[in-house]
């Protein structure tokens, strides 16, 4: 069934490297923009136990601003003052690895103590060993969804 | 009870209209239809646009008389050229004899790659050219033939 | 009615599977009674899911909480609309609604080519039904079927997330969802292209409508996420550059990229294995897009493990279709040579291939930025975030040269411009982009990005506007007509030219709007009553917010408590209405939500977020001594921009995808005809 297929009329010559001139140039700039762009922005995305053993090897580690994340301590939440607030993670595998976070703004909606919840906090770790975020986010995504334990509750 | 009858009934129901056709001998199309879209006819609707799109830049004033004669050439060579093929696969088709609307199809030359090039651009001027599909109609069309759009020349008549 | 549903799912698969094997066979072997079985396949898996889908929306309208699916996403007191848009709440229902939709589109396609394209449909069947049979089989077979039953019952469900209960929030999945689900029809039909070598100017043209189509839902889809994000979010943003957004964005950058491409293809003849290499990338990530946003695969190892069936059932469906189509391009790559070559950088051959290569760039960064924690871990067993800070930063060159190509393409010539026709067309709009830049400077802002930015916005709105008057007045001109009739006639007579021009002054407007954000600001303040916070705006209003309590409703429809913090606004010392944020508990949710106050203006909008109390459970008794509250108010200009230029962009991709009367001419009556078994020898 299949009829003769159509045939295109011959190619004229020449000019076809500028399509590549063009691929190449452009997948320069963005290799380069790329490459910065991690070096530049880029944090380590630790849990608390990595983040205590990066700092026990190399305490100048304390500079670096990194992002931990956690699984929130249930009733560890205090308001310290004003929008600000501290509480607790642990690792997910380790729950004898504790980090203290503090955090100078609004916590988002999700942050509930009461419920199994997991925490990323980016931001320093302080010389008194408490970690201060400049940022706090609680995973969502799939999190809106329940296990079947929690619905016979 | 009643979901297993609806079930049943459903499932004897896709079933029928899945078979009916094969066991009644039920076809459907498989070749293409007259008049149907061909790989001819989308290039020349595509060359006779990109050919109003050259006259209409002109006429806007983003090209100027060089750049438009340049292009104006290398583009009616390919709105010939398309033309041509159209024709000949319509030919082929129908087997009749070119209508007096695709002209100068069964000749070639420069000459008559001139004139018919010509045509083409008085054609999209006097409103003659579909400005919708392309098709060259005949003078004094007020409707094209091909798409039933309004052909322009009523308005550059008035 | 939900029994019945979850047979129809289990009788849609073999239906499904049913038609492809026929289709393919019987285009194949030139059988039309077998095409026509397969054709009919579609229509019964369309009518199958109507009824899977109708059976969700029963168990949710009939509170069954037995259901899993239905437990975890509905409670009793939940608004009917939310119960009804239950059905795509959780990523099990939203794998029947894309299947759905699916169905939908294949039928569609389908009953509209019944007569005409007989040559192609076999195939485009065949692989429609072969994409709605991957689905069937993950919903029967990966762990995720939206009938699963609890072996108890729960008393009642756990509720819908807060966040979730928004009009933004409920129609943005389904319209990705139908953006998604548009663009399987254009990649049927290049398999099909492929599969029977006809690869010449048709199948562009017969699917140019689908693409544009799904083109128009994805945008729509992405900006409703935004509009969603910004107002229940509560940061005063509307992009994060989170796995599940950029997952969205992909196929939405792909399908821009092939948009242009093909018109190059359609004039040129160039860019043909290129253009079958997008629609087959963008296919794969509409797949890629619907699979992430329903899973936190991303996230980490961790939750990619949870989820291993679906994800391993995915990622092979997605390698399977990749080596299909490489295979399929290497095979006709005869077929798909190249018909001219690009003669010159300065052109618009150039222009155009440079959009789609930055496109493709920027896809790549926004795709490689998000596998990176995953690929840092599994190579390196270390993790390495990159968040917005690298996003902006490689994307904002990227946009701004994108910006920059949109004003060149229109108006740069085709195969070589000359400096004349360079010097006649972009002269006076630079010098206007460049005037706005200095402007701006010279006003003393130093946010390079931004100036940039409204610098190359001036320039492409010059561009479009001298085209629009150029052409309205050569029309007038010509035709003996009024501007305003010229102008109609103008747009009318080539509408994807004029539609995709409107499209690009909406892209202006929301790239303007995303340079606005370098001029925000904002205060965090603690207030008592009758205390005043202070802010300006970049455009010189200053607005005074004066904090007038919190006030609360106790037991009001289903929240526990909704407190709403009180301010009385204005501009420029002239009052303008009040504005109230919020902190809401829901009978169903443990934490309370909170809702933010937002005052929109055309220039700029007001912003206010509730943070915090110092004494919420008295302020929610509405004790006097309970009101002191922290406040975030922040001014974000220009951000209504978005919004608009969204607005525009949708009625500029439906002026383009308007079809023109008769633009493909009257097929001829072909009907089904029974032909004898003995004649297809």
């Amino acid at each position: 069934m299949t009829e003769h297929p159509t045939t295109a009329p011959a190619p004229k010559k020449g000019g076809g490297g500028r399509f590549f001139v063009g691929l190449v140039g452009v997948t320069l700039v963005v290799t380069y923009l790329i490459w910065t762009g991690v070096t530049e922005t880029m944090v380590y995305y630790l849990t608390p136990t990595e983040l205590m053993a990066r700092v026990q090897e190399d305490p100048t580690f304390r500079e670096m601003g990194v992002k931990v994340s956690g699984q929130l301590v249930k009733g560890s939440w205090q308001r310290i003052g004003p929008n600000h607030h501290r509480f607790e993670i642990t690792d997910l595998e380790d729950p004898q690895s504790v980090v203290t976070i503090e955090y100078a703004d609004g916590l988002p909606d999700t942050f509930n103590d009461q419920a199994d919840v997991e925490v990323v906090a980016e931001g320093r770790l302080r010389d008194d060993g408490v970690f201060e975020a400049t940022l706090v986010l609680t995973k969502c995504g799939s999190r809106y969804e329940a296990a079947p334990e929690d619905l016979a509750g | 009870m009643g979901v297993m009858l609806g079930a049943l009934m459903l499932i004897l129901g896709v079933v029928l209209f899945l078979l009916l056709p094969i066991l009644r001998g039920e076809w459907a199309g498989m070749a293409r239809s007259k008049g149907e879209l061909t790989d001819a006819e989308a290039r020349k609707r595509a060359a006779l646009k990109a050919l109003r799109d050259v006259e209409y830049d002109y006429h806007t004033g983003k090209l100027d008389d060089a750049d438009y004669s340049d292009l104006k050439t290398a583009l009616s060579r390919d709105a010939l050229h398309a033309m041509k093929r159209a024709d000949q696969a319509e030919q082929a088709e129908s087997g009749e004899v070119a209508s007096a609307h695709s002209g100068s199809a069964a000749t070639t030359g420069d000459d008559d790659l001139e004139a018919e090039i010509e045509r083409a651009r008085a054609g999209l001027r006097a409103g003659r050219a579909c400005g919708n599909c392309g098709e060259l109609n005949v003078e004094g069309s007020r409707f094209c033939v091909t798409c039933g759009a309004t052909l322009a020349s009523e308005a550059a008549q008035a | 009615m939900t029994l019945l549903g979850e047979i129809a799912l289990w009788v849609a698969l073999p239906v499904a599977l049913w038609g492809t094997v026929l289709s393919f066979v019987g285009g194949r072997q030139d059988r039309g009674d077998l095409v026509l079985s397969g054709e009919r396949a579609v229509h019964a898996v369309f009518a199958l899911l109507l009824v899977v889908s109708a059976g969700i929306i029963a168990a949710f309208l009939g509170d069954r909480f037995e259901y899993w699916y239905v437990a975890s996403y509905s409670n009793r007191d939940l608004d009917t609309y939310y119960k009804i848009s239950g059905l795509w709440a959780g990523q099990r229902g939203s794998l029947v609604f894309w299947a759905l939709l699916l169905s939908l589109f294949s039928s569609i396609t389908v009953f509209g080519n019944r007569f005409k394209n007989r040559e192609f449909m076999p195939y485009v069947t065949g692989t429609l039904l072969a994409i709605s049979s991957f689905f069937l089989i993950v919903l029967l077979f990966a762990n995720v079927n939206p009938f699963e039953r609890l072996d108890f019952l729960p008393a009642d469900g756990q509720g819908l997330n807060p966040q979730l209960q928004n009009y933004w929030m409920t129609i943005h999945p389904p319209t990705l969802y139908l953006g998604f689900t548009a663009f399987t029809v254009p990649f049927a039909f290049a398999i099909s292209a492929l599969l029977t070598g006809r690869l010449d100017a048709r199948w562009l043209v017969l699917t140019r409508r689908w693409i544009l189509l799904s083109w128009f839902f994805l945008t729509n889809g992405i900006v409703f996420g935004m509009r969603w994000a910004y107002e229940e979010l509560g940061w005063g943003g509307y992009w994060f550059w989170d796995p599940v957004e950029n997952a969205s964005l992909l196929p939405w950058l792909t399908a821009t990229a092939f948009l242009h491409s093909i018109q190059i293809q359609e004039n040129r003849g160039m860019l043909k294995v290129w253009n079958m290499g997008l629609v087959t990338l963008t296919f794969l990530l509409t797949v890629f897009a619907t699979f992430l946003t329903r899973s936190g695969l991303i996230e980490s190892v961790h939750t990619f493990a949870q989820e291993l069936t679906i994800a391993v059932i995915f990622l092979t469906f997605m390698g399977l279709l990749t080596i299909i189509c490489t295979v399929l391009i290497v095979w006709r790559w005869p077929l798909l040579k190249t018909e001219n070559q690009i003669q010159s950088f300065v052109s618009r051959e150039s222009a155009f291939l440079f959009n789609n290569l930055i496109f493709l760039g920027a896809a790549f960064t926004v795709l490689w930025g998000t596998l990176l924690p995953l690929i840092t871990e599994g190579l390196m067993g270390e993790k390495i975030a990159v968040g917005p800070p690298f996003f902006n930063r490689v994307n904002i060159p990227i946009g701004l040269a994108l910006l920059a190509l949109m004003g060149i393409g229109p108006v740069i010539a085709w195969r070589r411009a000359s400096t004349r026709n360079l010097r006649k067309n972009f002269l006076f709009p630079m010098l206007f982009g460049i005037g706005v830049f200095a402007a701006f400077a010279v006003a003393g802002s130093r946010q390079w990005m931004a100036l940039t930015t409204f610098g190359l916005s001036a320039f492409v709105l010059a561009i479009v506007f001298v085209e629009f008057w150029k052409g309205t007045r050569a029309r007038a001109r010509i035709e003996g007509e009024g501007a305003a009739r010229a102008f109609y006639h103008l747009v009318a007579r080539n509408r994807r030219r004029w539609g995709g021009y409107i499209v690009h002054v909406g892209v202006v407007m929301i790239f303007t709007a995303f340079a606005g954000e370098a001029f925000d600001d904002e205060i965090t303040q603690t207030v008592n009553p009758g205390d005043q916070i202070l802010i300006s705006s970049p455009f010189g209003h200053d607005y005074t917010l004066e904090y007038q309590g919190v006030s609360t409703t106790l037991r009001t429809g289903n929240m526990a408590w909704q407190a709403m913090a009180f301010l009385t606004v204005s501009k420029n010392g002239r009052p303008v209405g009040t504005m109230t944020s919020e902190k809401r508990m829901y009978f169903t949710w443990e934490a309370p939500v909170t809702e933010v106050g937002i005052l929109s203006s055309p220039l700029e909008d007001l912003y206010v977020i509730f943070e915090d109390a110092e004494d919420l459970a008295g302020a929610v008794q509405n004790e006097a001594g309970s009101q002191q509250v922290t406040l975030e108010v922040q001014v974000n200009p220009l951000v209504g921009w978005i919004w608009y230029g969204g607005l525009i962009m949708t009625i500029g991709s439906l002026i383009a995808i308007w079809p023109s009367r008769g633009s493909i001419p009257a097929t001829s009556v072909a009907h089904v005809e029974p032909e004898p078994a003995a004649a297809a020898v």
